[in-house]
């Protein structure tokens, strides 16, 4: 499986990407919600999508509001990663069109269980 | 009294500093816990913040010597004591910390608020004109890490 990490932060883009590929995922990184578009825009899929929320240049939700909508881009499930803990702020996301949602701070365990809940863990694929 | 000296008291600040650090930074509690002393003293301080939009505007500003921000940035990314970080890293982490501190301090307001992208710098942000509603001197793996509220 395939994950794109999107977030301004470079220390929060390798956080998440070293836990996604310990739990079996193959990832790409993106620093706004432009860069990941381009991504998407040159022909790269992704299973999931980890997206911050506030970021410069194109923030996630206005990256979740282009993305879901693309006929191409449907199947990929799309994670807000952020610290936006109002509940008026998570509604808006789900939707807009995100299927998760996990708050700043998280572990590695919550990482997990999203994914779980989202049948999205490669390592249970292979057993 | 302003939305944030109404919202945030030394225990919810307190908390969501731990909760931060336990989950992001030492994978447990008990590592940040309250300064013994009520207040702390930095060589070479780095100053990390976050404004938020709330009326009057405020700041949520954190502290600590750079070399405990080295630390900080090792144990944030899960890398080994030996090994060396990079200025750009540091600024990187040291802001995410910040950033992750503010969001959480923020959700703790009665209305929404926007944040600010996190700024780093070894010159203090908050000049004579700001007043500072809290300073939380804490105390990271024994070493001096102090966040302070205030006005702008």
């Amino acid at each position: 499986m395939r994950a794109l990490v999107v977030d301004d932060s470079r220390t929060m883009r390798r956080i998440v990407a070293d836990i996604l590929e310990r739990l079996g995922f193959a990832t790409m990184q993106a620093g706004n919600g432009r860069e990941a578009l381009d991504l998407l825009e040159a022909g790269e899929t992704f299973d999931l999508a980890c997206i911050d929320w506030n970021m410069p240049v194109m923030d996630g939700l206005e990256l979740v509001k282009a993305v879901r909508p693309r006929p191409g881009w449907d199947f990929t499930t799309l994670m807000m990663v952020t610290t936006e803990s109002e509940i008026g702020q998570i509604v808006r996301a789900l939707a807009a069109g995100a299927h998760e949602y996990v708050l700043k701070p998280f572990t590695e365990d919550a990482i997990e269980s999203k994914l779980a809940l989202l049948g999205l863990l490669p390592r249970e694929e292979s057993t | 009294m302003s939305e944030l000296a109404a919202a945030l008291g030394a225990a919810q600040v307190t908390t969501v500093a731990t909760e931060v650090f336990a989950a992001m930074v030492d994978g447990q509690t008990g590592f940040l816990v309250p300064s013994p002393g009520s207040s702390v003293s930095l060589a070479d301080p780095l100053h990390a913040w976050v404004d938020l939009d709330t009326e009057p505007p405020g700041r949520v500003q954190v502290t600590a010597d750079a070399n405990t921000a080295d630390d900080l940035t090792r144990a944030f990314l899960h890398m080994d004591a030996a090994v060396n970080v990079a200025a750009a890293d540091v600024v990187d982490a040291f802001g995410e910390i910040v950033n992750i501190m503010g969001g959480n301090m923020k959700a703790l307001l009665p209305q929404h608020v926007q944040l600010t992208m996190p700024e780093v710098s070894r010159q203090s942000p908050s000049g004579a004109d700001a007043l500072r509603l809290l300073e939380l001197p804490l105390a990271w793996r024994g070493r001096p890490f102090v966040i302070t509220v205030w006005t702008i």
